[in-house]
């Protein structure tokens, strides 16, 4: 009996596996054949791979692009995690009154599709001095403060035992010293899984980045791809070498994260 | 003990550090590239466009052809990406950060004139507008004033496979002036034949509908751009049968993409392409085909007044109303606007058909081009370009075709066709007031 | 855990502290949501305010004018947006179900602490959200093209005599949507139940096992219970993530055929810039967005009790 669980759990997981890393592997095929190979959707591994990437590396700025996405998405998720975490440990521990309320309404500014402020955002930035239109700064600044992870690291305190804030006050510990020292390597699975959620959302933000950046030395990955596809007779192959080229930051940040979910790392933590 | 210390402390210096990078990030503008608004004429002046083999490789030439002085940028963004970044920065109203020149496609350049009214710079005074192809101009001005410098057309021919047509025992004089039946009947005969399929269309794009009416002198509107043209518009109707009939004729080869469309005729599975010009290069990308394609002039729908030429895409540079204006305008006038030669250049070296008439006349426009069995392609291009039809494509052509495109399903499982075009242009009323 | 309380004997809920002390962290306890509540107003409210100014004017572009409640009636009467939003609804009761039992179940198998590869299996599963949305699009509508890989293998199975309109069907282009959008997302949700999980201690299962409890009860007398916090947390995302679904209808189906598989976001996107701009419109269609969310929301936190 044990051992048919095993074998379908691992036949599920392998499925599982193939039809999720598919399109993947796909895509690394893909930087090996020539544009018309690419859109005719060949299987298999061709001889264009160098040429794609030397095509790739003369058209278009790939290096500035990397760099600048690198800076954005470090920052970022540096700062949504630090600001998240603050809030969402600040409204589980502490009995503010009204707090409910203010965090409830918090919560609505994630439930307008981002579509509908982009415009005003915009003028808001027109008008600001150090953090105006087509800077960096103004690519982060709207993304580092969301209610969504205040929201996540709120739920992850709520299994957070509260015990330990009464130990650290004992202890003789600031607030913010409980914060730093128990609360922060307590939670490091959900600081690592709000990591790569940060990592990869900035990594791959497309909508406020396209209308904030203009000039091409600011510009970020997903626009130089979205470039790539736009003429009449794109090269696929090429596309193809980009987007693995994106693709490999976050499943590598993702990878290096992933080891904090081991089980049983909690319990020496802990104790 | 000591090392969570040192742990806090490493972590409130990230946060400095950060912080001060971030500060970094944004310092580093002071000197921006192209900010408006205030007054001054600016060194450098920009441009957006969206494919570097084409427009943007255009524009360079331009640039090199251009003989005073200019510092011209030009950047690189995808066109659906132009027109949300032209959207939410003149409607924020503040002109900053856009460009001084900007590449619209004919088709949404009225519904661009119309909403942001002093956003553009008119530019009809740097050049002579007689000397352009009249379809370019009707959707390129407005109240009388000429926005656009007309670039490239996108005059229509019908790309067909050598090989297939003779095995099915059609000739290109059978493919020349003939109307969108008699397309229908050889296809039927192609597919017989051959077992290939005739044309790959994508279900979600009605863009052959519009080539089929502009060649009747129809669109979705009026004249006036603005009121619906459905019910009663028999161009439109035709179309609809057309379309119809292709379909129950079994010999479209569905794709749901640009790459599959290209697929589709680069693997040799479909006879004929009726498109815009531009797809030429991808179609010579397939180097094993050279020396079975052909043009044909594009089939008419079967109507009094309908001729064999048409359009599909095509767009127009416009200047914004901003410091560096009259520059930018100078610059498009000197060059896309009345140099011959460059013309040449441009045919030769980048393979985009401009609406420039005198051009016409050069030396590399009648050259002969290999892959299409010698066929003068450009000259016979920009002979069809001289005839198509103009006709004012108004401000809702996308609106319209979404609400097209919904009823068509309803009209393929044979649903009426009056029923069909009332109830599009019901909803097309109520809609866009 | 339990140490630590043995050790202060002073539990969270029973300590004693004085009226100064309680003060002083309320006082905190504002200092700790300040940054993140200060930059919500600025960057998030001040533009939803000026939204709802903008959902009670219309005209194009810059031409706009107040118009009342004009926008809020034409919803009723615009079949568009009644498509929009029936497909939308579609996608939310079917899809989200269907990919928080999906996450939950591979996360469970993957918290196994005796599995080989699970770094491996991890990584797949989670490999589709960061895929491209391009190379995704391309081959999404490879494999559900006609003749594309779908149809060669249920064919080659028998189990369909001729080709499906995977894209160009409403009803299966709606399946193809969902499908798409389970196909990216689940991995997203599994890692939050994962990184959740951690937190659970083992000691439970291990009691659990002793009583002779099989994997089913432990998943739903422990694991779920347990979890809530963040199945709501993934269960409201999720809801909000599919009300604004648009990445997968813009690039896979692009809205059709006709209108099928249109979704909200993608009419707003339409309205603001496929067509002819009105931006006053497109402000009044996200105003139902938030307006479903909100409720939606205050139904899930209601249900799973949450309040407190």
């Amino acid at each position: 009996m044990r051992k048919i669980k095993r074998i379908a759990t691992y036949t599920f997981l392998s499925v599982a596996s193939i039809v999720s890393i598919f399109p993947f592997l796909w895509m690394l095929v893909s930087m090996t054949n020539k544009s018309v190979d690419v859109t005719q959707g060949r299987l298999l591994p061709g001889t264009y791979l160098l040429e794609n990437l030397q095509a790739l590396f003369d058209t278009v700025d790939m290096g500035t692009a990397l760099l600048n996405s690198t800076i954005i998405a470090v920052i970022t998720t540096f700062l949504t995690l630090l600001i998240g975490s603050l809030a969402g440990y600040g409204f589980e521990i502490y009995r503010t009154p009204g707090k409910d309320r203010i965090f409830n309404l918090l919560l609505l500014s994630m439930m307008i599709p981002f579509a509908a402020i982009m415009i005003p955002l915009y003028r808001l930035f027109g008008g600001l001095p150090f953090f105006g239109i087509d800077t960096l700064a103004a690519a982060i600044l709207p993304t580092i403060i969301t209610a969504f992870f205040i929201f996540f690291f709120r739920q992850n305190t709520k299994m957070f035992a509260k015990e330990l804030v009464e130990a650290g006050r004992i202890d003789g510990l600031s607030e913010l010293g409980i914060f730093f020292r128990i609360y922060l390597p307590t939670m490091k699975t959900s600081y690592a899984a709000a990591a790569i959620i940060a990592f990869m959302n900035s990594w791959n933000n497309y909508l406020w980045p396209l209308v904030i950046l203009q000039s091409p030395e600011k510009q970020t990955i997903p626009l130089l791809i979205s470039n790539l596809g736009a003429g009449y007779s794109p090269d696929y192959g090429l596309i193809m070498s980009a987007i693995v080229i994106a693709t490999l930051p976050t499943a590598i940040v993702f990878f290096v994260m992933q080891k904090h979910f081991v089980a049983g790392m909690m319990g020496s933590v802990k104790g | 003990m000591n090392f969570a210390h040192w742990k806090k402390t490493g972590l409130l210096l990230l946060s400095v550090v950060t912080l001060l990078a971030l500060a970094a990030c944004s310092s580093d503008d002071a000197s921006g590239s192209s900010d408006g608004g205030n007054g001054e004429e600016p060194d450098k002046i920009t441009a957006w466009a969206w494919d570097p083999n084409f427009n943007i490789a255009a524009l360079e030439l331009a640039k090199d052809a251009y003989e005073e002085d200019l510092d011209l940028e030009i950047i690189e963004n995808a066109q659906d990406d132009i027109v949300q970044k032209l959207n939410t920065g003149l409607s924020s109203g503040s002109m900053k950060g856009m460009p001084n020149i900007v590449l619209i496609e004919d088709q949404r350049a009225q519904s661009f004139l119309q909403s942001y009214p002093d956003a553009f710079y008119p530019i009809g005074d740097y050049f002579s507008t007689d000397d352009f192809a009249p379809y370019k101009l009707a959707p390129t001005s407005l109240d009388g004033k000429q926005y656009g410098l007309p670039f490239d057309t996108g005059v229509t021919g019908l790309f067909f496979r050598t090989d297939y047509l003779e095995e099915a025992g059609y000739s290109k004089e059978d493919l020349t002036d003939i109307t969108w039946e008699k397309y229908i009947e050889i296809g039927k005969e192609v597919k017989a034949k051959t077992g290939k399929d005739m044309i790959s269309l994508d279900p979600n794009d009605l863009g052959i509908l519009r080539v089929m009416i502009q060649s009747a002198g129809s669109w979705y509107v009026e004249d006036d751009g603005k009121t619906v043209n459905l019910v009663d518009n028999e161009p439109l109707k035709k179309a609809f049968e057309n379309y119809k009939a292709m379909i129950e004729a079994d010999f479209v080869k569905a794709n749901s993409d640009w790459s599959q469309f290209i697929a589709a005729f680069n693997s040799g599975d479909v006879a004929t392409v009726p498109s815009g010009n531009w797809i030429a290069p991808s179609i010579e990308a397939e180097e094993s085909q050279a020396g079975k394609w052909e043009v044909a002039p594009i089939p008419r729908l079967n109507l009094e007044g309908a001729v064999n030429a048409s359009n599909q895409g095509g767009s127009s540079f416009y200047v914004l109303n901003i410091p560096g204006k009259e520059k930018a305008a100078e610059f498009l006038g000197a060059t896309f606007g009345s140099n011959e030669a460059f013309y040449q250049d441009l045919v030769l070296d980048v393979g985009a058909l401009g609406t420039y008439a005198p051009a016409a006349d050069g030396e590399a426009y009648q050259a002969e081009n290999d892959y299409f069995s010698g066929q003068p392609v450009i000259a016979d291009f920009s002979e069809w370009t001289e005839e198509i039809p103009s006709v004012n494509y108004g401000l809702h052509t996308y609106a319209i075709e979404d609400i097209l495109a919904a009823e068509m399903q309803n009209y393929l499982k044979g649903k009426d066709i009056e029923d069909v075009l009332a109830d599009a242009q019901a909803q097309a009323e109520s809609q866009l007031k | 855990m339990s140490k630590v309380m043995k050790e202060t004997g002073l539990p969270y809920t029973a300590s004693k502290k004085t009226l100064g002390r309680r003060l002083k962290n309320n006082y905190i306890g504002w200092l700790f949501i300040l940054i993140a509540a200060a930059g919500i107003s600025l960057f998030y409210f001040y533009p939803m305010l000026r939204a709802l100014l903008l959902s009670f004017q219309s005209g194009m572009g810059a031409n706009l004018e107040y118009v009342g409640l004009d926008n809020y009636v034409r919803l009723f009467s615009d079949p568009t947006f009644i498509a929009a939003l029936t497909n939308t609804f579609i996608y939310l009761l079917i899809q989200v179900p269907v990919m928080i039992v999906l996450a939950l179940f591979f996360s469970v198998l993957l918290n196994d602490a005796t599995l080989k590869f699970k770094g491996f299996f991890r990584t797949a599963i989670f490999l589709p959200c960061v895929t491209s949305l391009v190379a995704y699009a391309v081959i999404f509508k490879y494999l559900f093209g006609v003749d594309g890989l779908i149809n060669k293998f249920l064919m080659n199975l028998s189990l369909i005599s001729e080709p499906l309109d995977w894209l160009s069907d409403p009803l299966l282009a709606k399946f193809t949507i969902i499908a798409a959008i389970t196909w990216r997302w689940t991995g997203y949700n599994m890692i939050f139940y994962l990184s959740a999980l951690q937190n659970v201690d083992r000691s439970m299962y291990e009691a659990a096992k002793i009583d002779g409890a099989s994997s089913l009860q432990q998943f739903f007398y422990i694991t779920v219970p347990m979890l809530k916090p963040i199945i709501l947390f993934t269960s409201i995302i999720s809801t909000i993530g599919t009300l604004q679904l648009f990445d997968e209808v813009m690039n896979i189906t692009n809205g059709g055929p006709g209108n099928a598989t249109l979704s909200i976001s993608m009419y707003i996107y339409n309205l603001s810039f496929e067509y002819s701009p009105d931006f006053g419109y497109a402000a009044t269609v996200s105003y139902v967005i938030v307006i479903l969310v909100v409720l939606l929301s205050l139904l899930q936190f209601k249900v799973a009790g949450d309040d407190k």
